[in-house]
This record gives C-alpha cells, structure tokens and sequence, in this order.
C-alpha cells in the first residue's frame, strides 16, 4: 500500500508528524504551562529528543503519544474542576463570604496518586530502582522547616520525617545498608534492597539555606509524587516483613525525637505478636534478630519461588536452571548480608550528646551494634558496664572509664565502608582522624589510590586471613596471637609488593638488555654496508636510543590514526583527551601529595 | 495609653515653658502661686492632651476625675502648686466641654496674656518679636526683625564679625551652652538643669529625674459607685417567644435534607497506604505507551566530597585563584574542603538549590537512550596487514650526501639508479654517485636552481634545470662514448632547428645554445617553477608563472604541478584546487579531479597510470582512483606542515611524502589489478633525520628506480638515502 497522497506543504509524517514541541502541546491539552509541568511530573513524561528537530533547536519536544498519553488522564479533569473550585472560593472571599468559602474548600474535588505510581511502576522492583530521588527528596525536606510563603507546610515536614523515618527503620532493621559517606553535603547512604542499590543522601542536621531562585512549586510537586510512593513502598516492604504498617509508635519517645528508637520498638513488638512460638528474649537481642530474619527470608524465598515459577513457562528447558542460578546469587548476598549484619555483633554503643544522633542510631543497629544515648527514653545510659565504645566528638573527654574506647563517629562510617572493625589509635578523642574516603569510588580504575585505602586493604586481607587462621601459627605465640597474625600478614603483603616490585625490575632490566642487544647487532650491520659516511649516521643512532624507542611509538599512533576516517579518528581524540584528564588529575593528586610530604619534611628537619 | 502619653507632653511642654523663660525658675519656686502663668502651662498643653482631656469629660461629665488626674499631672513637678489651681483648671475645662471649637480663640487670648506677662516679668529684655511662626527669611533683608506687642520696630542688633565672635567664643569658657535664638535676635544661655534636661531627652528619657514613667496605674474611676442599669426599659416579648422564621427556615432545610437535596459532607480520609504491587504476577500487563526510560541517576561522590578528604585532594590557595580564570563553564564546581572532626561541618548551602535543579533535570531534559560509549581505543584502529609482510620498504638513513651549502630544492635520480642530481638555493648542480656518496661534478649556476629532472632515457644522461626563468638541458658527460657523442649533437643541432621550426613558440620560449655550461637554455619570461620530462625523454614540460595559452589547456588559476601518464599520452596538471587530466593527442580534456584541498602543492602518478596521490599545503594526501570517481578515494591526513612532494615508487608498492615538518612518509600503496579491489593503503614508515632551517623541512623526494630507496633533499642543505 502506498501512502496517501498529501498536497505538499501539509505532509505530515516522521518526525513532524511524531513529536510536537511544548507550546504546542500546552494548546493542544487546553491547559496552562504550570499545570501542564505539574502532570508531565506526576505523570512521569519528560521531553525526548528528536532525530531531526522540524520546529528548530531551541525547543523542546514531546512525543505525541506522551501527549496523548497525558490527555486520557482522569487527573486532568480533576485538576480542572479543581481550578473551578478555586474560582468559586476566591470570588466568595472577595465578597467576604467566609462560610461558603469553607464550604467550597471542603468540597473541593480531592485526588489520589496511587493509580499513577501502579501505572509508573508496574512492578515493585522498578519503584525501587527509580527510588533514589525520592528518598533525597524526602529526607530533604524532612530537614527542612516549614516555610508559609512557600507553601511547605508543617504537615508535609512531619510526614517526611516520618517517611523517612520508616523508611531508616526498614533498612536498619533487616540489615540492607552497605555504604555510608560523609561529605560536605551531606550522609550518603547505599543500601540494596532486592537487588538494587538505592543511594540517597540526607542532609547534615543543620538549619538549611534557602535561596531566592528556587521555585517551590514544582519541588512540592515532585514531593507529592514522592511522599506517596515511599508511603507504599514502605507499606509493601514493611509486610514484606510481617509488620503491620503504618507503625504505632509510643508518643513519649516520639515527643522526645527518637522517633528512630520508637520504630525499632515497635518492629520488635510486632514481631513478637507475628512469632507465636518465639522464646521471650531481650528488648534488641541478636538472636532475635536473627530468627525473624531467618523467617523473613525464608518467606521471601518462597515468595520468589512462585513468582518465578509463574513467570517461567514450565516447558521451557532453562527454567530450572534459571532457578538454581537464582538460588546460588541469593546465596553470595546472604554471604554479604551476614557480614554486614554481625559487623557489631558484639559492641555496644553509647551516644554522647555531641555527636549526628539520628545518623548513627540509623547506622550502628544497621551492623548489628546496640546503642544508646544521652537523654530520656535512652534503653541504658552512660554508666552501663558493658558499653565498649563510646562515640565522641570533642576535644578532650573529662572522665574517662577503662573498659571502652572514646572514638570519634567517623570510625563507626570507616568500619562499616572497610566491614572490618578497625584499629581505633586514630580516631581516638582530641586527635585528627584519618582521611574519610569515599566507597562508592574504585581506585583502581581511577588510577590512584589513597594512602589510607592502602592501609584498610591491608587490614582487610589480614581480617580475612584471621578468619582461616594458618596452621602452626596459632601455636607459636598464644599470649597474642592476632596481634602477631596481622604483623605477620602486614609483613607478608609487605613483601609481595616487594617481589612484585622486583619482578618489574627485573622485567625492565631485561627489555633493556633485549634493546642493547639489538642496538649490537644493529651496528655490524650498518658498518659492513656502509663507508665513512656512516658514521655519522651512526653517532646520532647511539645519541638517541631512548627517545627512539618513544619516537617509535609514537609514530605506530600516528601512522595508525593517519588511516582512520575523520569520525573515528575525532573518536579516538576524544577517548585520548579523556584518558588524559584523569591522568593529568593523578599527576595533580600525586604531585600535591609530594609537595605535602616536603612540607612535612622540612618542618620535622 | 493616653494618659500616660499625656502625662509626658505635659511634662515637656511644662519643659519648654520653663525654656522659654529661664529667670521664671526662681520666681517659681519662690512664689507658689502665680495663677495667669499657670493657665498659660495649661493652654500650652498639645492638643492630644486636650482632645483626650475633651474625651474624659464627654464620657463621664464629671469633674472631679478630671480634677484628679489633671492633680496628678502636675503632682511629680509643682506639688505645692496643684492645690492652688484647682479653681482655674476646672474653669478651663468646663470651657471646653461648651465651646470645644474655641481653641483658636483661647490660644490667641494666651498669646496675648503671654506677651503681657513676658512684659511685666521681664523688662530688661528686649521686647518679644510678634511676628509669629513665619519664615525668618522674610526679614533677612530688613533692618528689624519683627514687631513689639506695641507695633514697634524691633531693631536688628549689631552683627559681631567673625573674628571678633570666634574670639569671644575661645574665651567664653561657657559658649557650649549658649545658642542663638534668631527669632528674637539674642544669645541665650541655658543653665546647668537646662543641659542636664537636653541630655535626658537625648537619651529618650523623661526630663525630669523624678519622674517614673513605670508608676503603677491607679484607676481613679469609681466603679462600685454606679447602680443603675443605662436604660431601664422592660425585656421585650419577641425575646421569649420562638421565632416563627426560623421555624419555618428549620422545617425548609428538614424537608430538603429527607428529600437528599442537602447532603453533609463526609470528614476528608487520609489516604492510606495500602499494598499496591500485592499479587506481583498479575502486573505483567504491558503499557500501551512509549518505553519509559529511567532518569540516570546522580553521580556519586568521590573521595573530594568527603568532609575529611585526604590532603592532596584539597586546592592550594594559587589553585583556588586560578580557577577565576577560567571560563565558567570549566571551572570545578566544588572545591573540596577539610574539617577535621565531624562537629565542624557546617550546613551545606546549596543543598535545596541541588535538590531543584535535579527536579528541574528530571521533568526538563530530554532524555535518550544512549549506547553507552565504552569502545576500546584499539578497535578504532583499522585493521591493517603487519608492516613486516610489507617489506622491503626505506627504515633508516643509509648515507647523506652533503657539499651543499644551502637548502637542497630538488634531487633527481637517474633512470639507471647509479647517479642523482641535486639543485640547491645556493646555485649549484651537482652529480652524486649513490652508492659512495661522491660528488662526481658541480655547476655552477649563478642563481638559485629551482628544479632538476634526469632524461628518463638511460642513452640520453642529459639533465634539466630550472633556474630563474631558463631552463637548462645540460650534458652530463656519464655514458660511454657514443652516447656522448650522440648527445652532444643532440644539443647541438637541436638548439637552432627548433628555433627555426617553431617562430609561435619563440615568442614565449627562445632556444639558446649555452656554452658557459655546455648545453641549451630555454629562456621564458617568468620563472620557471618546476620541469618534468615525458617518459620518452622526448618532451619536456616546464611550468611557469606566465600562463601559457599555448597549450590547449584552460586552466582556472595557476598551474602548481604537472606530471606526464607513464604510458599513454595523458597530462596532468593540477591548479591549487582541482587537477585537470588531458589527453594530449586528442588535444581534450578527459577527467577534472576535485581534490577538496586548499592547495595543491605536488603530484604524482601511479606507475601503472589508473591512480594518482595529490599533495597539499595543509598536510593531506589525496589518493584519487581514476576508474572509481573524480573525488578522492582516500584523503590521509599526515602531516601538521605543508607536504612539499610526492613520489611513486617506479616498480615496488611505495609512495612516499615528505613535509616541512621535517618527516617523509612511507607509504604501501597496493593497487590490484583486479577492478573490484579497492587499492589497499598502509602507512609504513615515518622516516626522520632531516633538520628545519628557516621554517622549511624536506623539500623533495624521490625513490631509486629499482630499490626500494627513498632519497630525500632538506632545507638542511643535506640529501639523505633511505635503504630498507
């Protein structure tokens, strides 16, 4: 079939016909801009590039199906009957009718989000992956106090709070969190809920700074969306646990802002209700911990169970291999989770009142760690005999008990990043802690790797190793035998390097001899055909032996890009440049470290 | 707090009346009762005081409050004095209660008692100035001031001069407290309470030192005093009898509440969460919609985010500096910092500005799915036979011919491969012999030799040169007897023939017998740029600046190279744009080449005659496949200079450029014969050694005719032989 014939200048097809630029679109909806952005957020669409922009470069495109899309939305019609309703109040306020006003406020059509986030996400995995925005959004303005001239109400702060709260609680309590990051802007979180990482950042407990330049409408839009999909979220990951939500939480604690301890409180009873048979056990024991999370996953297992068996056809011949593979990775995961879960098996915790509170409440039940703090509706307090250690974050500590260590909160975050309890000698009270590094950066790949990354890994291989310990070497010395196990492993990683170092050496020494070889043999060659002019030539070959090796490689690139198309040769520059950036970044790196150590040197001297 | 504020004006104006008369002070104290002046004290009150006094009376047409309050208006200053005036003060107040308009009046009357009073108490003061609240100004230019309450003139006083004024002033150890009252035209003097009042009221106090601006309020009112409702009219009936509109107001809204016309709204739920993704295997339903694609998510902090970075990840201050520099756009956008402990970190100040511009991302940016680029750098390479399959090719510098004393332009070899030639800006010719590197003979030309080119037929070692605007076919005196005998006629006889034969051609070219150096000069009337020979040794042609209409050849712009096909009778001459393909016996032009260069700066044809390379001035080489198309099959960009010359290798795969980048590339330059195959392109070698002088590199290249040997001249007066 042919096309259909179209007088020219009306033809509509490809990409005019397929994507329509904003303005349009807003004509098209018959509504107006502010509306139009606050359904395009709630609805998800966003603008899409076109291969070929009929309307020019300046604007921006819409699918038409998008648009369509928006246009068989129910919300619309609401938001314009909305719009009615708000016409109706201003107008009966202007004739200073103030009960029809009321009246008409309550009345006012009322939507619900739900439906929508079903149709963004399908499945609850793909609510979790897109889940990264929301929760910073959330933990945001969790932060934030209540603004009357922006509109953020004191409601919508509290229920972020609590959100977020929830959501902590969640996290902390089934052991999901993976990595936490300090930065100047904030705590970064990663956890892995189902598979997926889900980093978010909270921002520091502090008065936040507000600008002129923001516009609050569309944030608060955003908020809506995300208020209510981290709600059902935490809804379905909260039954996913066997906890009725949403959680009850005792009002004393909640007055008292530890809304974090009231959620574990709560998690605790409830699952004493759901555990019909489970032996009465202390407030947070481990072991309690660890039968619900035994049953929990078990229920999980079985969940997935048959959702793959539903989702895989039962002819076909992989399915059951599809399954033992499941099984297997879950299994690598529960390797991780154990360790992240028993990181502070056995170490108590106690908060002085100095230190991010909320934050580390969150962190230390994360890796298994009891806690407590100074103030009310604390589980012990300071004086217990059991606390090991005691989170501190000032000068100098005054009184002082021998049976635990005084560390500054970085170490709790360093541990967890490293998942090996480190030596505390530098983040004791007074003194300036070690560089906090980022966990989220591979240093390797990157090109260069901190001094203190090396230390941690030298650490964490000898953690690993004490774990397995060698055989005749328990035996030796028993009065301290770790400390000697890691001096020993440090020793031997030690020395790898230095056969490594070696084996380069000898490596290098050989290729030199290899090019002093061929340089012999190349001479001969040269004098037996050539006369006195030769020499010349010759002179200069034994001038520049070095340099040629260089100037070899660099002419084999050059000759190589000399035969490359104009495209594929831009390519390659742009790769080359950005390799170079990051080199020329180490070099920054490595050459400030030099200039550091020389400072430090000549001020020692 | 009327009362309160009147009670201070009070005050003031008490103040300023005592201002206004500083000798009264003592007459107070000492007479107690001095009644015209007090009514005065009172009429000066501000009309807040009066109006609120007015208000008072309204209310409660009483006087003895009134009396009292007005008693303790006066109680904290004048105690003696409160009792003595009751009299006058209710007269006064009861006169404002009647006319409450006849404050006009009365302060005109009060001027009048003032000005009497002022006359009686002060009579060795000049009389007071009546001319009231008007500018000043109005007087400036007059000799009095104003008039008494007489109508009299009051005189200006004399005006001190300045000196004699600053003078009295340095002296007058009490010239601080004294101001210049202009309306009346004196120096008055405050006292020592005066001041010590002027600095309280500075200080935003109440004048008076005794006086408490916190005194408890003591309600002078009596209000267990009033016993009797305002109005004594009975309740009337409608208060307790049910109304009958509202009755039938209540039934209306019954009926319609029963008839479902009114209906109450339900209390507003909260939405609750409920489990939304509960039966996971029922949501495989498939959208209708576009793919949704996923926003990426933000980066992730590295290690200069942290609040305790290690140090070398932190600017030095120059750094810092530096970054002012540069352009917006590439300046870092977060400099790290360092705290070094955990209590220190202050709040974040873009944290909300973050947040927004990554919803404005979110809901603003198109978004695209994007093959990610991770392309190893390696693959890019084209795939290209090992350079060892290709050998023999030249690699390193064999032998350098050197005697030159200047920039060698052009070198030549000859068709047997046992001689070259080379022409040198510093005029000179000379013969080399390749394998020893021997200069076999030296002419010397006086002016800078543009171009040498051998015979190509071996019988015929007869030599071309370009010099200036004449070409000089010079004998070379290589090849055995006969051969030079041969040649020797030839450039004999030739030289008058020609002339004779074509008088056309003379006008451009003349054919003259050189003795100087033994063979012919063809002299042109603009320099010669560059000479080659037909491959018979037949023909030879020369190009110069002149455009030489002669030839059947229409040329747009200057001719730049030319090159003779190596088998058939076909010229090529290139412009600094295209290159122009005739058939010279047909006298027809047969392909125009596009080259898409700049300009043109040589050329050079495949032996084989179905390929020709072009080189230009900014560096590329040009493969053109004449079968294929006239656009250029390959364009390589080598090198970062002009490329000064190309050559094919007579019999061997090769190709070969040089530049003044001081480099030759060698190229593999496999044409096959087989039509479909495209010729097959292999960067070889780049060879070195040559050094710049004044800007310029290599300025020639040529191959052995039989070995794979590259010759090379440089502006480095040297010519290097390449060997494989």
């Amino acid at each position: 079939m042919g096309k259909h014939y179209r007088p020219p200048g009306k033809k509509k097809e490809g990409n005019a016909a397929r994507y329509i630029t904003r303005s349009q679109a807003v004509k098209h909806l018959q509504v107006n801009l502010p509306l139009f952005r606050k359904l395009c957020i709630l609805k998800g669409i966003f603008p899409r590039e076109p291969k070929k922009k009929v309307k020019g470069n300046h604007h921006t495109y819409y699918h038409l199906k998008d648009i369509a899309f928006l246009q068989h939305e129910p919300l619309l019609e609401t938001f314009r009957e909305k719009r009615v309703y708000e016409k109706k109040i201003k107008k009966a306020k202007s004739k200073k009718n103030e009960e029809r006003a009321n009246r008409l406020e309550q009345q006012k059509p009322d939507y619900k989000l739900d439906r929508l986030i079903r149709e963004r996400y399908p499945k609850f995995i793909d609510a979790l992956r897109d889940l990264d925005d929301c929760l910073t959004m959330v933990h945001l303005f969790a932060a934030l106090p209540a603004l009357d001239r922006e509109k953020v109400e004191v409601k919508r702060v509290h229920n972020c709070r609590r959100l977020s709260h929830e959501w902590l609680a969640y996290i902390s309590r089934t052991h999901k969190l993976r990595k936490v990051f300090v930065s100047v802007k904030g705590i970064y979180y990663q956890a892995e809920v189902q598979g997926q990482k889900i980093t978010w950042l909270t921002p520091h407990a502090l008065q936040q700074v507000l600008t002129d330049d923001i516009d609050f409408n569309v944030m608060l839009t955003y908020l809506e969306f995300n208020e209510t999909l981290l709600a059902f979220v935490n809804c379905h990951l909260y039954h996913s646990i066997n906890v009725t939500y949403p959680p009850i939480l005792d009002p004393r604690l909640e007055a008292l802002a530890a809304d974090l301890y009231a959620l574990s409180r709560w998690f605790a009873a409830t699952s004493r209700a759901s555990l019909v048979g489970s032996e009465a056990s202390s407030l947070s024991g481990s072991e309690q911990v660890k039968d619900e999370q035994k049953e929990t996953s078990l229920n999980e297992s079985e969940l997935r169970l048959a959702q793959l068996q539903h989702q895989l056809p039962s002819n076909e011949p992989g399915a059951l291999m599809h399954l033992v593979e499941d099984v297997s990775i879950e299994d690598e995961e529960d390797q991780d989770a154990r360790e992240c879960k028993t990181l502070f098996g056995n170490l108590k915790f106690f908060l002085s009142r100095e230190v991010p509170r909320e934050s580390l409440l969150f962190v230390i039940p994360a890796f298994g760690g009891m806690v407590s703090w100074e103030g009310d509706g604390a589980p012990f307090d300071e004086g217990d005999e059991n606390i090991t250690h005691q989170i501190v974050d000032r000068p100098t500590q005054a009184r002082k008990m021998l049976s635990r260590e005084y560390v500054q909160p970085q170490w709790i975050f360093d541990c967890v990043n490293a998942r090996i309890i480190l030596p505390t000698d530098g983040y004791l009270v007074g003194r300036v802690p070690p560089p906090h590094l980022s966990p989220f950066v591979d240093n390797e790949a990157e090109g260069y790797v901190p001094d203190y990354a090396e230390t941690i890994k030298r650490l964490q291989a000898a953690a690993r190793n004490q774990v397995l310990p060698l055989p005749g070497m328990g035996k030796e010395d028993l009065e301290d035998p770790q400390n000697l196990l890691v001096e020993g492993i440090i020793d031997r990683a030690e020395a790898n390097e230095a056969a490594e170092r070696k084996r380069k050496m000898i490596a290098l020494e050989k290729q030199y001899h290899d090019e002093l070889k061929m340089e012999l043999e190349g001479v001969p060659y040269t004098s037996s055909v050539s006369n006195k002019q030769s020499s010349v030539t010759e002179t200069e070959g034994r001038e520049e032996p070095l340099p040629d090796l260089q100037q070899i490689a660099e002419d084999a690139a050059n000759m190589s890009k000399v035969v490359m198309s104009r495209k594929k040769r831009g390519l390659l520059e742009a790769i080359e440049i950005g390799k170079k950036k990051k080199k020329d970044h180490v070099v920054l790196l490595k050459e400030r470290k030099n200039k550091i150590k020389a400072a430090q040197k000549s001020k020692d001297s | 707090m009327g009362k309160k504020s009147s009670l201070q004006d009070s005050a003031v104006a008490k103040h300023k009346h005592r201002h206004r008369m500083p000798e009264e002070e003592e007459e107070d104290t000492t007479k107690t009762t001095n009644t015209p002046k007090d009514t005065q004290t009172h009429q000066q009150l501000p009309s807040s005081d009066s109006d609120s006094d007015s208000d008072y009376n309204g209310e409660f047409s009483e006087d003895d409050g009134s009396e009292d309050s007005e008693s303790l208006r006066y109680s904290d200053t004048e105690e003696s004095d409160s009792f003595g005036d009751e009299g006058i003060i209710e007269k006064v107040n009861s006169d404002d209660v009647t006319n409450g308009h006849g404050q006009e009046e009365e302060s005109d009357d009060s001027e009048l008692h003032r000005a009497e009073e002022s006359d009686s108490s002060e009579d060795d003061v000049a009389p007071r100035n009546t001319v009231g609240d008007v500018p000043l100004e109005w007087y400036r230019d007059e000799e009095h001031i104003g008039y008494d309450i007489t109508g009299k003139k009051i005189k200006k006083k004399e005006r001190e001069d300045k000196l004699q004024s600053f003078l009295a002033s340095a002296d007058d150890s009490t010239n601080w407290r004294k101001i210049n009252d202009e309306y009346n035209d004196e120096v008055v003097e405050l006292t020592k309470e005066e001041t010590k009042l002027i600095h309280r009221l500075l200080k935003g106090k109440a004048p008076h030192a005794d006086f408490d601006p916190h005194a408890p309020y003591v309600d002078w009112f009596k209000w267990d005093g009033a016993k009797h409702p305002l109005s004594n009219a009975p309740e009337p009936k409608r208060r307790f009898i049910p109304s009958k509109w509202e009755h039938k107001k209540v039934v209306a809204y019954r009926r319609a509440i029963r008839k479902g016309l009114i209906k109450f709204d339900k209390p507003k739920e909260e939405p609750r969460a409920y489990l939304l993704w509960g039966d996971e295997s029922s949501s495989t339903e498939k959208s209708g919609h576009l793919a949704y694609i996923p926003a990426p998510k933000p980066k992730l902090p590295g290690h200069e985010e942290s609040y305790n970075p290690s140090l070398e990840y932190i600017p030095t201050q120059e750094e810092i500096n530096s970054y002012q520099l540069m352009y917006e756009e590439d300046r870092p956008k977060f400099i790290p910092r360092r705290y070094t402990s955990m209590r220190n970190i202050p709040a974040y100040e873009n944290a909300v500005k973050d947040s927004f511009e990554r919803c404005l991302d979110l809901y603003l940016c198109p978004r695209v799915r994007k093959k990610r680029i991770n392309i190893d750098p390696e693959s890019l390479k084209p795939k290209l036979p090992s350079r060892k399959d290709l050998k023999p090719f030249p690699i390193t510098c064999y032998l350098e011919y050197r005697g030159h004393t200047d920039a060698v332009v052009s070198v030549s070899v000859d068709s047997s491969g046992q001689w070259i030639a080379s022409g040198s800006m510093d005029g000179t010719v000379r013969i080399w012999e390749v394998g020893t590197g021997r200069c076999l003979r030296v002419w010397d030309i006086d002016d800078a030799v543009k171009c040498v080119a051998w015979n190509p037929v071996p019988e015929r070692p007869v030599l071309a040169v370009s010099v200036e605007q004449d070409i000089l076919i010079l004998n070379t005196g290589l090849g055995n007897e006969e051969d030079q005998e041969r040649i020797k006629e030839l450039l004999r006889v030739k030289a008058p023939t020609s002339l004779d034969d074509s008088g056309g051609i003379a006008s451009i070219v003349s054919w003259l017998q050189d003795d100087k150096h033994g063979g012919i000069k063809l002299s042109h009337f603009k320099t010669v740029s560059s000479i080659e020979w037909h491959r018979k040794g037949d023909y030879l042609s020369a190009l110069s600046k002149k455009h030489s209409q002669r030839i059947p050849f229409k040329l747009h712009g200057l001719p730049v190279s030319s090159v003779f096909h190596p088998t058939r009778s076909i010229f090529f001459i290139s412009t600094k744009r295209n290159v122009r393909v005739y058939d010279l016996v047909k006298h027809k032009l047969i392909k125009n080449l596009e080259t898409g260069l700049r300009e043109v700066s040589s050329i050079a044809v495949h032996p084989a005659g179905d390929n020709v390379i072009v080189g230009s001035r900014e560096g590329k080489l040009c493969w053109f496949d004449m079968d294929l198309s006239s656009q250029p099959y390959r364009t390589l960009k080598c090198h970062p200079k002009d490329i000064t010359s190309v050559a094919f290798h007579r019999s061997y795969p090769l190709f070969a450029s040089c530049s003044d980048d001081c480099t030759a590339y060698v190229f593999h330059g496999m044409v096959y014969s087989d039509l479909n195959q495209n010729p097959l392109i292999v960067p070889l070698e780049i060879l070195r050694g040559h050094r710049s002088s004044n800007g310029r590199g290599v300025l020639d290249c040529k191959f052995h005719p039989r070995q794979p040997w590259l010759f090379t001249a440089g502006a480095d007066s040297a010519i290097r032989l390449y060997c494989h």
